[in-house]
């Protein structure tokens, strides 16, 4: 992707939210050279499915356009409100899987990279935790893929989830020990060892 | 002592934090065809009562205050007219007839009657 030079250098990205909202089409290009590769990341963690990711990403950028018109300099952080739709789109995802049907979507490796069998491990490894977040309670899912997979701060989920502090250590804590509980199970599968 | 389920999910973590893909071309493509400004919802414009549409068509209040004074103004000249008045209209109907609904000595006659 080509980022284009940035007239807003330095702005934050509600300025340039408001900035789309007046008709500015660098604004909404800049936006995405921004905030894109970070909202993608983070579909992709949870779900570890590059094609749900994507349209994960999609609508998520899309609700940002719709909001952009009504965005109150000041009331939260563009990137905090990013986190938490996309953390709600991936949890929606989740919830459908599960049923039971596990999507085994990860994107496969071209044949001719070098690390092709420790490309596909990752894949399977991802694709087992996402499976496991899939299990637990929504908000213990989206607090532990906050905290361990984006590497957030607690207070940062606090505003995130719009819950305290105490409550996002409670919540990681239950999740991280009950997806240790589900990882258990497959550890020889996927390849660690047990020690 | 530590929990090697827990190692292992700290390993798994860290492996999955480092995953980053890339945004494709397609997908930049898609999101910035969907990033058209929304038409910001302005509010409806409040219905109009029929009186107001009524005071619209003659020009409101204003007008509203002139025809009332035009209205007075004769009311007052039928109840009281002018000297001017009377002797205009004198002068293009004619002089003042005054008509009597009865008789000039029908009292009189009654008068009469009741004495004789």
């Amino acid at each position: 992707m080509n980022t284009p030079s940035d007239p807003f250098a330095g702005a934050p990205d509600a300025t340039l939210l408001v900035a789309f909202a007046n008709g500015d089409g660098d604004a909404a290009r800049l936006l995405t050279a921004r905030l894109l590769p970070r909202v993608l990341a983070q579909a992709t963690r949870m779900l570890a499915n590059a094609s749900e990711a994507e349209d994960v990403a999609q609508e998520a950028m899309i609700r940002l356009w719709k909001i952009a018109p009504d965005w109150e300099q000041g009331q939260a952080q563009v990137s905090t409100w990013l986190y938490r739709v996309v953390a709600n789109l991936c949890t929606d995802r989740l919830r459908k899987r599960r049923g039971g049907v596990s999507l085994d979507q990860v994107a496969e490796p071209e044949d001719d990279t070098p690390s092709v069998a420790d490309q596909m491990q990752t894949n399977a490894r991802m694709q087992a935790l996402s499976d496991a977040l899939a299990q637990l309670p929504e908000r213990q899912a989206q607090a532990v893929a906050l905290r361990h997979l984006e590497g957030l701060a607690n207070p940062e989920i606090a505003q995130i989830m719009d819950i305290s502090v105490r409550s996002v250590e409670s919540l990681t804590a239950r999740g991280k020990r009950a997806l240790a509980d589900i990882m258990a199970g497959r550890k020889a599968e996927l390849g660690y060892q047990d020690d | 002592m530590t929990d090697p389920n827990n190692d292992m999910l700290d390993d798994l973590f860290a492996e999955v934090r480092n995953v980053a893909p890339k945004p494709s071309d397609d997908l930049v493509a898609r999101v910035l065809a969907d990033a058209v400004v929304p038409i910001r919802k302005s509010a409806p414009a409040p219905q109009r009562s029929l009186l107001n549409r009524a005071l619209d068509l003659i020009g409101g209040w204003p007008a509203v205050g002139g025809l009332v004074a035009a209205t007075m103004t004769g009311l007052w000249v039928g109840v009281a007219p002018p000297a001017a008045v009377e002797d205009l209209t004198a002068s293009l109907l004619g002089d003042q007839v005054s008509v009597g609904i009865f008789t000039d000595d029908i009292g009189f006659d009654i008068g009469l009657t009741a004495d004789g």
